[in-house]
């Protein structure tokens, strides 16, 4: 039966990709809102208002599973990995604690003012809590990505002789460059899903023929967004990021490309599948002397392949090579869906390009995906560290917690998020059926509770 | 500056308990003080903005004691396992019930989640009174720090008695808070609970100090530090004015009675635990105290300037944002 590391990780990992399908939804969806709020204001224009408006009771729903969802997250560290909390906590906990107190109580103050003082309080501070919801949400997403890049890249610490780790400098965690590049590309990853969103909701209505004052809105706005932010999530903050990772994480650098031998001028593998057993690429198709360039900057640069590697330091390939294909592959569809619908959209047929509408309709889930394969990379590729060239996995779980323990609540978050998602889609399905100019259901629900 | 840091962060659990304890309570008495759905809609309505933000102080605690002791944080987390577990749940439970019940307007989705908001909220309450009452009361911790005892073992009657007492002192709180903030029947209805509330609260917090003398040692000295005797001093002085203002009729004023007398009991425990964060059992020794694994003086340094400064920026911004709203 499985180990207590496998139930821990695989626990871990479940709850965790659950849990961030929410914040992707709620870091891409605030800066609509803050945009369509600030544009109604300025303008008067009451169509962007009610945009705002419908988007935000989407947010709502978005928000309050990411928020039951990610209290398990924080206390997980303690219950399931006390090994790793207990020698890592003076710094990993920092990013934690600055979480909860630059941004959650920013993000839940201000969203309260947002959906409940409209009408109580002033034009302007109801646009400035858009904004600062927007802020909170990304200045949350920034912290998280800080404790996660320092197990990545562990800077600004030093190592006591019982194995704890002491915090020597928070600037070198917060300011390290590692941290910021990742940090850039998952907001990125986080705003295409955003527009990709708002483009797809758009497209469905001027499909469906309804709402279409609302549909031209959001298919315009969700594509400019989208298009844009898919060409920065290849370049500069997937370029910038995998420079990174090529520096201080080689060896997840060749998992990720599914290279085994050291070469130079190493082919960069568009498809192919690995066989780890007999260290090979299955059905490849390479481009000779590309992924040398592209981790180097030179096409004779010799990359080092996991060979190199003693077999207790290699990252499970077929997972880290799996995810990242996926990521580049659908990033690379973004990038065309988006080119394609930014013509059009500069052209004036956007709105009237139903062949374009519908694939903008049906790529809703695949930035979801393509964030969560972002994920897998990240996590499954440092492995077998917890803390890179730190501390192992195997060795970073609570000692008293046993497997048995562990797959039992693993279960019951299994059972309690479907459930969950279940309520989340019923929720969400009826606001886009009902649309910005229908009767909120929300705003109904919560009658006269104004804050104060 | 290391008792300066086990002071923020009972501090900070107090605000946990003092702030979420008002809605948590409010659940608790959910089902017995508002009987209909526009009732039941208005009474949860009341803290519909808030408890979110309420529940944020958990997650800074939290976050706070893993980076300042990170082993107790580690010990008592994988410790409490299941019970902790079951704790994440009813919190998911919770937010979940109170945030969708209003979505449908049908008599079937709004008792559902109305039996879930109570029944979640009063476990809740419930099992971090035993999570407390363990901790004052002491577990058994092995060479290492890590838990050695049995699921059974929390479950003794002294730490039930604190969970019972919790759910008591909360839903007194609760009440104090619905008969402030809810017109009409539910207000009654609060009122009236106090009357049973009350003295049950004083009885079996009464029996519960003398019980805590007991399970404790050694306990704080009074002599040496007299500043200490204003908790005891002060949670009586708001349990009698939870009595007083129930009967001259001014829930405001009850409310405050009402913080006042669990800020007293919160601060009451915290002396008792000092220096201890995570006692042993059978003695207290065995245990994890602030001074155990203390924090290197950069990060305490860093901890308390950072968690200090950013309490205070929030706490500005609330108070601007709740005098915008009351103009």
């Amino acid at each position: 039966m499985a180990s207590a590391v496998t139930a821990d990780r695989l626990q871990f990992a479940f709850t965790i990709m659950f849990h961030y399908l929410f914040p992707i939804g709620t870091m891409g969806m605030a800066p609509f809102i803050a945009w369509y709020t600030v544009k109604a204001a300025r303008t008067g224009d009451r169509r962007y208002d009610r945009a705002a408006q419908f988007w935000a009771r989407i947010f709502a729903i978005n928000f309050v599973v990411g928020v039951v969802t990610g209290i398990p997250m924080e206390f997980q560290f303690g219950t399931n990995w006390a090994t790793f909390s207990a020698r890592t906590g003076a710094i990993v906990g920092q990013p934690l604690a600055m979480e909860g107190i630059y941004a959650f109580f920013l993000e839940s103050i201000f969203l309260g003012i947002f959906l409940y003082g409209r009408g109580s309080v002033s034009r302007r501070l109801h646009a400035l809590s858009a904004v600062l919801v927007w802020l909170g949400a990304w200045v949350s997403g920034f912290f998280i990505t800080a404790a996660n890049a320092w197990m990545q890249h562990p800077v600004g610490y030093s190592l006591g002789s019982d194995g704890r780790v002491r915090l020597e400098s928070l600037p070198a965690v917060l300011f390290s460059p590692f941290l910021w590049w990742q940090y850039l590309h998952v907001m990125t990853g986080a705003v295409v899903t955003g527009g990709f969103l708002v483009a797809g909701v758009g497209a469905y209505y001027l499909l469906a023929r309804r709402q279409e004052a609302y549909g031209e809105i959001f298919v315009r706005s969700g594509v400019l967004v989208a298009f844009v932010f898919s060409a920065i999530a290849v370049f500069p903050t997937g370029d910038r990021n995998s420079a990174e990772v090529t520096r201080y994480q080689p060896a997840k650098l060749a998992a990720m490309e599914g290279l085994f031998k050291s070469e130079r001028g190493a082919p960069l593998a568009i498809i192919g599948m690995p066989d780890a057993k007999n260290q090979r690429l299955i059905d490849p198709v390479f481009v000779p002397d590309v992924l040398s360039f592209l981790a180097y900057g030179n096409v004779h640069a010799n990359v080092k392949g996991l060979a190199e590697y003693p077999a207790d330091a290699r990252p499970p390939v077929e997972v880290t090579y799996y995810a990242y294909h996926i990521m580049v592959g659908l990033g690379t569809i973004f990038l065309g869906l988006g080119a394609l619908g930014t013509w059009l959209l500069l052209m004036k047929r956007l709105d009237r390009s139903r062949w374009l509408l519908w694939p903008l309709m049906l790529a809703m889930p695949f930035p979801y995906i393509a964030n969560e394969a972002g994920w897998l990379v990240t996590e499954v590729g440092r492995q077998p560290w917890i803390v890179y060239g730190m501390l192992r996995t195997s060795e970073s779980p609570s000692p008293t917690v046993a497997a048995g323990e562990t797959i039992f609540t693993t279960i019951g978050f299994v059972g309690m998020y479907f459930l969950l998602g279940l309520l989340f889609m019923l929720l969400v399905l009826r606001e886009i059926s009902t649309g910005p100019d229908g009767e909120s259901h929300h705003a109904r629900a919560v009658t006269g509770a104004a804050p104060g | 500056m290391i008792a300066l840091a086990f002071v923020l962060l009972a501090l900070m659990l107090s605000v946990y308990v003092l702030l979420d304890g008002y809605d948590l309570g409010l659940g608790a008495i959910h089902l017995f003080v508002a009987r209909n759905d526009s009732e039941r809609a208005a009474t949860t309505a009341s803290i519909g903005p808030f408890w979110n933000g309420n529940e944020v102080w958990l997650i800074a605690a939290g976050g706070t004691l893993f980076a300042l002791f990170p082993q107790v944080y580690a010990s008592a987390f994988s410790g409490f396992y299941l019970p902790f577990m079951i704790v994440l749940w009813l919190l998911m439970f919770r937010g979940i019930a109170l945030e969708l019940r209003g979505h449908f307007p049908s008599d079937l989705w709004r008792g559902f989640f109305d039996v879930t908001f109570a029944a979640a909220s009063a476990l809740l309450i419930l099992l971090l009174g035993i999570a407390l009452g363990n901790v004052l009361r002491g577990v058994p911790l092995d060479a290492a720090h890590y838990f050695a005892g049995t699921f059974g073992f929390l479950l003794n009657p002294y730490a039930l008695s604190v969970g019972v007492l919790a759910v008591l002192a909360l839903s007194q709180h609760g009440a104090a808070w619905v008969a402030t903030r809810v017109d009409g029947l539910p207000a009654d209805r609060s009122l009236a609970a106090l009357r049973v509330l009350s003295p049950l609260v004083l009885g079996v917090a009464s029996v519960l100090t003398f019980a805590t003398f007991r399970v404790h040692s050694p306990l704080p000295s009074f002599r040496a530090m007299p500043l200490i005797a204003l908790a005891p001093i002060a949670s009586t002085a708001g349990l009698i004015g939870v009595f007083f203002f129930r009967v001259t009729g001014s829930p405001r004023r009850l409310f405050d009675a009402s913080t006042l007398f669990l800020a007293g009991m919160l601060a009451s425990a915290a002396v008792t635990l000092y220096p201890y964060l995570l006692p042993g059992y059978p003695s207290a020794e065995s245990g994890l105290t602030a001074y155990s694994n203390p924090p290197s003086p950069t990060a305490l340094g860093t901890t308390l300037t950072v968690v200090i400064v950013g309490l205070v920026v929030v706490a500005g911004y609330r108070a601007f944002v709740v005098k915008r709203l009351s103009r």
